[in-house]
């Protein structure tokens, strides 16, 4: 089974998205999505690398937060609203601070990710709230929904292929 | 007839990786199919002095000395070239170098190998390009991503279909530019075009053909009959050619 796994850091530097691919049935509770570092064998091979590769949340590079907790995608706790099923994800503990999301499902896709603790470290807490947040969530719906088997483009050596969204679909 | 269990193989040949996803009962024929990949490395690589391709680029060596698929190479590419104008070219900047054919043309035979011996189910991704054959489980066409060259890690759009190939030419590939033959300058119209259509061979030649045409390409696929074109401009503008529709999957 694939899984989906979020992990948010506190910086921007710090967002790193893990994507499902070919995720399965649209039930929320299986989803398999939770917004925490859950230990997942579909991290594109860049384990143990701490470096993000991040700018604006738009890197993909997958590998989990050094300091998150691998923890049970049944750790998360959940809610209804009107606009779908609210689960939250466990706190993640990243280099400055602890950080925690929620995601909002409707009909098994994500349709929103909020916010819910992040460290404020200064300068960079502005990007996260301004620019990084909306990105991101779009991010998430390109992909998180796109179930896809295999990418096109983004022609690679084989140094690039390892942080390429083929290489993660490979692994998984 | 139910879904069998799946192989996903990552091969590192030619500069890049060939990513397989077959039937798992295909696991005895992928060797074969890998040696053949190495082969045509050894045989067609313009970074390896002794390849036939090289020798036969210094005049070393003529058509009659090199393996019999590289005269039928030559002869493709010329049609190619022929038909794009002269945009496609086995003469990139006066040197030959059919790169651009051969990547595509051992995809299509590797995915041609694995479906005549009997598994149906086949897709092999070269470098970003895909030929895909059959359906990777009973009921639902292949789902190819095509990465967004703007924003690395996430899709541009998603194509679905069952024997078919998806081919995607863009400033992303290798770190270099794709020359436009008839100016000698990178080209620089386009972010990335992708091709689909039934065969990977012709969609990544019409692909690197009509990156370095640019704009322009969209008229030009237009004429090719069972291709179509999607691409992303610098400024993240997208354009399509009128059947590319039919491919695209929500």
């Amino acid at each position: 089974m694939r899984r989906a796994v979020l992990a948010f850091g506190s910086t921007v530097a710090g967002l790193i998205l893990l994507l499902s691919f070919r995720s399965h049935t649209a039930t929320p509770a299986s989803a398999g999505v939770s917004a925490a570092g859950t230990s997942s064998k579909s991290s594109a091979g860049a384990a143990g690398n701490g470096s993000s590769g991040g700018s604006g949340g738009g890197s993909m590079a997958g590998s989990a937060a050094p300091s998150a907790s691998p923890s049970a995608a049944g750790g998360a706790t959940g809610g209804t609203t009107a606009g779908g099923k609210v689960v939250t994800g466990e706190v993640v503990n990243g280099p400055y601070g602890p950080s925690q999301v929620a995601i909002t499902l409707s009909g098994g896709k994500i349709t929103k990710v909020t916010v819910l603790q992040h460290t404020d470290d200064g300068e960079n807490s502005q990007q996260i709230d301004g620019n990084a947040l909306p990105k991101l969530t779009a991010e998430t719906l390109t992909a998180q929904s796109a179930k896809i088997d295999a990418v096109s483009g983004a022609s690679y050596t084989s140094a690039g292929y390892i942080k390429s969204l083929q290489s993660a679909l490979d692994k998984a | 007839m139910a879904a069998g269990p799946r192989l996903r193989h990552a091969e590192p040949v030619m500069g890049t990786v060939f990513s397989f996803d077959v039937p798992a009962a295909a696991a005895p024929v992928l060797p074969a199919v890998l040696r053949w990949l190495h082969w045509v490395d050894t045989t067609f690589s313009t970074y390896r002095e002794d390849s036939d391709v090289s020798r036969f680029g210094r005049g070393e060596a003529g058509l009659a000395d090199c393996a019999p698929e590289l005269a039928e190479v030559i002869a493709q590419c010329a049609v190619l070239s022929e038909l794009s104008g002269g945009y496609f070219t086995d003469r990139p900047a006066g040197r030959f170098d059919p790169s651009g054919f051969v990547k595509g043309w051992s995809i299509e035979h590797a995915a041609a190998m694995l479906t005549a011996v009997g598994h149906p189910s086949v897709s092999v991704n070269g470098a970003g390009d895909v030929q895909c054959a059959g359906e990777p489980e009973p009921g639902r066409p292949w789902r190819i991503g095509i990465a967004d060259p703007l924003r690395p890690g996430t899709l541009a759009a998603v194509v679905a279909g069952r024997d078919f190939a998806v081919a995607t030419s863009g400033t992303a590939e290798r770190g270099a530019h794709i020359i436009n033959p008839h100016t000698g300058r990178p080209a620089a119209g386009l972010a990335s075009v992708t091709v689909t259509g039934p065969r990977v061979t012709s969609a990544d030649a019409y692909a690197t053909a009509a990156f370095a045409m640019g704009p322009a390409a969209r008229e030009w696929v237009e004429t090719l009959d069972g291709y179509e074109a999607f691409a992303v401009a610098p400024d993240g503008t997208r354009w399509q050619t009128s059947g590319f529709a039919a491919y695209a999957a929500s």
